[in-house]
């Protein structure tokens, strides 16, 4: 494509959502281009088995379903370019994009950025990624077959990656600041079950303790105060999600947890630019809750796109 | 051109090699392994003729991976004249990867 053109709608992120918004899109003749970092699926590409996206009675593998939806997609004349949005002009006409192939423009722009796994926030967690410390126990759980790994968190993934650990690890801690775990009920039987996992309630990690590899936690007791220390090979932080809308700041309207405010019409501050997915406020973070945003931002474009708003 | 795999005898061809090698080291039960492979495969096509891709799969070439330190996977290893440059460990995107490359081959 040269470089002066304007596509009907650019998505940025080729989640579950983006590929979505992109299949609608092209199936209402819009001329569309999906811009994706690395590849299809988002957050749904590391999820092992996903069962309850319906139409797999049997689970689908994330990256799988998510190379599905790609080539749907395509299969309309969706294009995919891999290129990482470093700006973005969402006031100008056309909108421009400008990444790290090139700049791009559109007459509307579909942000699907999605969400990451949120920090624990303390020194030297980044240097620590891949050397112990880590996000995602479906992808680096095997690197910790026979070891001692603790999962912080209490909510459903912390849970999940608890017992996904526990099939692998020696022994699995799992350390919640509270005394229960937020975890829907699905996850507490084989939990307590499981032999080899036990639980630190009411504490909150304080410390990495670490040489070149992480060796180890400092445990606060959030009642008492009380600090001590814990030996483990690896930690998985498991704490939520962070919304990633660093490129919308002081452009768009944002919720207090830094997701981008749109209704269920996915509109957002600016006209023409819609957010879909879980970057945008909604109760509901889901595949399926994902997909419905895009078929709706596609119906909203049409209606901007013809003159209306 | 695609990305190849390669077992330990053609990693040390390709290492001797005039061309710069990249390798991917991977394995078929790593979910993060399979998330690069498209834009990998990108970077294969688009470095042609300057710089060869290949992917080693861990699994099969287990002491080919001990011997080049890999202890994390995917980790990326640009080798040139015969000795590692540099990696770099679970790239965020294909521009993380092109930029690995350009400071890399730069130096």
């Amino acid at each position: 494509m040269s470089k002066t053109h304007v596509y009907d709608m650019i998505v940025v992120g080729g989640g579950p959502a983006g590929y979505t918004t992109a299949l609608y899109a092209v199936r209402a003749g819009l001329d569309t281009l999906v811009l994706e970092k690395l590849s299809a699926g988002g957050q749904m590409a590391l999820t092992q088995e996903i069962d309850n996206y319906p139409g797999f009675e049997d689970g689908v593998n994330g990256f799988d379903l998510a190379e599905k939806m790609q080539r749907q997609a395509e299969r309309f004349g969706a294009n995919t370019v891999y290129a990482e949005v470093e700006r973005l002009d969402l006031s100008a006409a056309p909108k421009e994009l400008t990444t790290s192939e090139g700049i791009f423009r559109a007459r509307v722009v579909v942000l699907a950025t999605g969400a990451n796994p949120r920090e624990l926030g303390l020194a030297d967690e980044a240097a620590l990624v891949g050397r112990g410390v880590a996000y995602c126990a479906a992808c680096d759980g095997m690197f910790y077959k026979g070891k001692t790994v603790a999962v912080v968190g209490g909510g459903n993934s912390a849970a999940e990656d608890a017992l996904l650990l526990s099939r692998v690890a020696k022994k699995v801690i799992l350390i919640h600041r509270r005394d229960t775990l937020r975890a829907t009920k699905v996850y507490h039987d084989p939990l307590m079950r499981a032999q080899n996992v036990e639980f630190r309630w009411n504490s909150a990690v304080d410390g990495l303790l670490h040489g070149d590899k992480l060796t180890g936690v400092r445990l606060r007791d959030v009642r008492t105060g009380e600090t001590t220390e814990l030996s483990c090979d690896g930690l998985f932080v498991s704490i939520g999600r962070k919304p990633a809308t660093e490129l919308v700041k002081g452009q768009l309207a944002l919720d207090d947890g830094g997701y981008i405010l749109a209704d269920e019409t996915t509109k957002t501050s600016l006209p023409g630019v819609f957010a879909v997915g879980d970057v945008r406020t909604k109760p509901l973070r889901q595949v399926v809750t994902a997909v419905a945003d895009g078929a709706v931002a596609v119906q909203m474009a049409e209606e901007y796109l013809a003159g209306g708003d | 051109m695609a990305a190849v795999n390669i077992n330990k005898e053609e990693f040390g061809q390709l290492r001797g090699g005039d061309l710069p090698v990249l390798v991917d080291f991977w394995a078929p039960w790593c979910g993060y392994c399979r998330r690069i492979g498209p834009a990998y495969e990108q970077i294969a096509e688009e470095y042609a003729g300057r710089l060869v891709a290949a992917k080693v799969n861990i699994d099969e070439e287990g002491a080919l991976a001990s011997a080049e330190g890999i202890e994390v996977i995917p980790t990326l290893v640009l080798y040139r004249g015969g000795k590692a440059l540099g990696s770099v460990v679970a790239p965020a995107s294909k521009a993380a990867i092109d930029k690995f490359i350009r400071e890399t081959l730069g130096q």
